[in-house]
C-alpha cells in the first residue's frame, strides 16, 4: 500500500497553554487503512485530526497529505485541499439548519462547482437517508444527522476521510450504526482516520490504533485480523466439581 | 459458577443423558466452557443423591441412562437464578499479580509492562469484536451475549490500564 499521509516532527503550541497540544509527532498512514487515534480528552488527538484536514497548520514540522505538503499551500490552496481531499465528521454534525439533508450534502460540491445531485441521492441511498432528503435536520434523527454529515463528507470523493468522535453524540445503537457504515467504506477501499474514545468501537473496524499522550504518541499497535474459534477468546470457568 | 446448575437448568427442557447434557452444555456457551464426561456422570449422580434428579426408565448403562429433574431440583434451579452473584469479585489474570510485583521489583517503572498489557487488550477487543460479529450473524445469541460481556470487561481492562499508565493512581508507596 502506498503512503498517503505523513507527519514529521510535527509540534503544535497553543498560546496561552491551551490543552490538546503536540508535540514532535511523526506517523504515516497508508492508502486504504482504517487507524484509529484514541487518547484521554486534552492528549492532542483531534489536534492531530485538524492538522492532517488542513484545518489548521502546525507550529513546526511537516503535514503532508498524498504528496503535497501542506506548509506550501496558501490559504487558498488550502481551502482548496480541503474541499477536494478531505471529508471531514465531526461529533455535533455542524449541519445547516435552513437547508434540507438533500442541500447539505451538496454544499461541498457546490463550492467545487460540479452538479452533482444524483451523486448526493445515490449516496444517501446507500446510506439509507434517500427519504429524508427533503427534510430538515431539526426534523431528523442524531443518527441520520450523522449520516447526512457522512453523505456531505463522501460527496467529492475524498481521499481521506477523518472522523473526530462521530458516535460522541449518538446513542449505542445510531453509534453502532455509524461505525457499520465507516467500516463499510473502508471495505470499498476508502482511507479512514477515526479519532475516538471507544475502544470497543475503534478496534471493531480499525487494524491499527495509536494512543496520543501528552501531545505524543505512546503507541502505535498494528493489530492482527484473524478469526479466531470461541475457546480460543473467552474461556467461562467454575467451580470444578458440586459436593 | 457451578456445573450442577447447568445441568439442573438444561433439564427442565427434557430428560437428557450424560453426552445430551455435556453437548448442550457445551454448545450453549459456544465451547468457552470445557466440561469432561466424567464430571457430568459424577454431577448426576450427587444431584440425584440429593434427591434434585432422577433416572428416567429403568438403571442400565450409564452412556445411555437418561435423567429427569424433579420438582425440588427445579425449586433449587429456581432459588439459584434468582440470587444475584454477590460474592467477592474472582480475578484469576495473572496480570493483577504481575503489575504489584512489577511495582516491587522494577521500581515502580511499569510502563513497559503496560503497553505490552494495553496491545494485549486491543488485540482482545479485536478478537471479541469479531466473534461477536460472527456469532450474530450465525444467530448464536446465546454467545453473542457472553462475548458482549466480554467486551465491556475487557475495555474496563483497558481502562484501568490508561489510568495506571497516566499516573493517576500509581502513588508512591514504600513496598512492605
Amino acid at each position: 500500500m502506498s503512503e498517503l499521509v505523513r507527519l514529521v516532527d510535527v509540534t503544535k503550541v497553543y498560546q496561552g497553554g491551551i490543552t490538546g497540544a503536540l508535540n514532535g509527532v511523526s506517523l504515516s498512514v497508508d492508502r486504504g487503512e482504517f487507524t484509529a487515534i484514541m487518547g484521554p480528552s486534552g492528549s492532542g488527538k483531534s489536534t492531530l485530526l485538524n492538522l492532517i484536514a488542513g484545518l489548521d497548520r502546525p507550529t513546526s514540522g511537516a503535514v503532508s497529505v498524498g504528496g503535497v505538503d501542506l506548509n506550501t499551500l496558501g490559504e487558498a490552496g488550502l481551502a482548496r485541499f480541503r474541499r477536494d481531499q478531505v471529508g471531514f465528521v465531526f461529533q455535533f454534525f455542524y449541519l445547516l439548519p435552513n437547508l434540507t439533508a438533500l442541500e447539505n450534502v451538496l454544499i461541498p460540491a457546490q463550492l467545487k462547482g460540479s452538479a452533482a445531485s444524483v451523486r448526493a441521492l445515490e449516496l444517501m441511498r446507500t446510506l439509507g437517508i434517500d427519504d429524508v432528503a427533503d427534510r430538515f435536520p431539526a426534523r431528523l434523527s442524531g443518527g441520520q444527522q450523522q449520516r447526512v454529515a457522512i453523505a456531505r463528507a463522501l460527496i467529492n470523493s475524498p481521499t481521506l476521510l477523518l472522523a473526530d468522535e462521530p458516535t460522541g453524540a449518538l446513542d449505542t445503537q445510531s453509534g453502532e450504526q455509524v461505525m457499520e457504515l465507516l467500516g463499510r467504506l473502508h471495505r470499498d477501499g476508502q482511507t479512514v482516520l477515526l479519532v475516538t474514545h471507544d475502544a470497543k468501537l475503534a478496534t471493531r473496524h480499525a487494524a491499527r490504533v495509536i494512543t496520543v499522550m501528552d501531545g505524543k504518541v505512546v503507541d502505535d499497535a498494528l493489530l492482527e485480523t484473524v478469526e479466531r474459534a470461541a475457546p480460543d477468546v473467552i474461556r467461562v470457568r467454575g467451580e470444578e466439581a458440586a459436593r | 459458577m457451578s456445573l450442577k446448575y447447568g445441568v439442573l437448568g438444561l433439564l427442565t427442557g427434557e430428560p437428557l443423558h450424560g453426552y445430551e447434557v455435556k453437548n448442550r452444555f457445551e454448545a450453549m456457551l459456544g465451547g468457552t466452557w470445557e466440561v469432561n464426561i466424567g464430571q457430568i456422570y459424577t454431577t448426576l449422580q450427587r444431584l440425584e443423591r440429593d434427591g434434585l434428579v432422577r433416572p428416567a426408565g429403568p438403571r442400565g448403562d450409564r452412556c445411555k441412562q437418561t435423567y429427569e429433574l424433579l420438582p425440588e431440583g427445579r425449586r433449587a434451579l429456581e432459588q439459584w437464578l434468582a440470587e444475584p452473584d454477590n460474592g467477592p469479585q474472582t480475578l484469576h489474570e495473572d496480570i493483577y499479580v504481575k503489575l504489584l510485583l512489577a511495582t516491587r521489583i522494577a521500581n515502580g517503572d511499569l510502563q513497559p509492562l503496560l503497553a505490552r498489557q494495553k496491545r494485549a487488550y486491543l488485540q482482545r477487543l479485536r478478537d471479541l469484536n469479531r466473534l461477536e460479529e460472527r456469532a450474530r450473524r450465525d444467530g448464536r445469541i446465546d454467545l453473542a451475549r457472553l462475548v458482549r460481556g466480554a467486551l465491556l470487561h475487557t475495555e474496563a481492562d483497558l481502562k484501568w490500564i490508561d489510568e495506571l499508565s497516566s499516573g493517576r493512581t500509581t502513588e508512591t508507596e514504600t513496598p512492605r
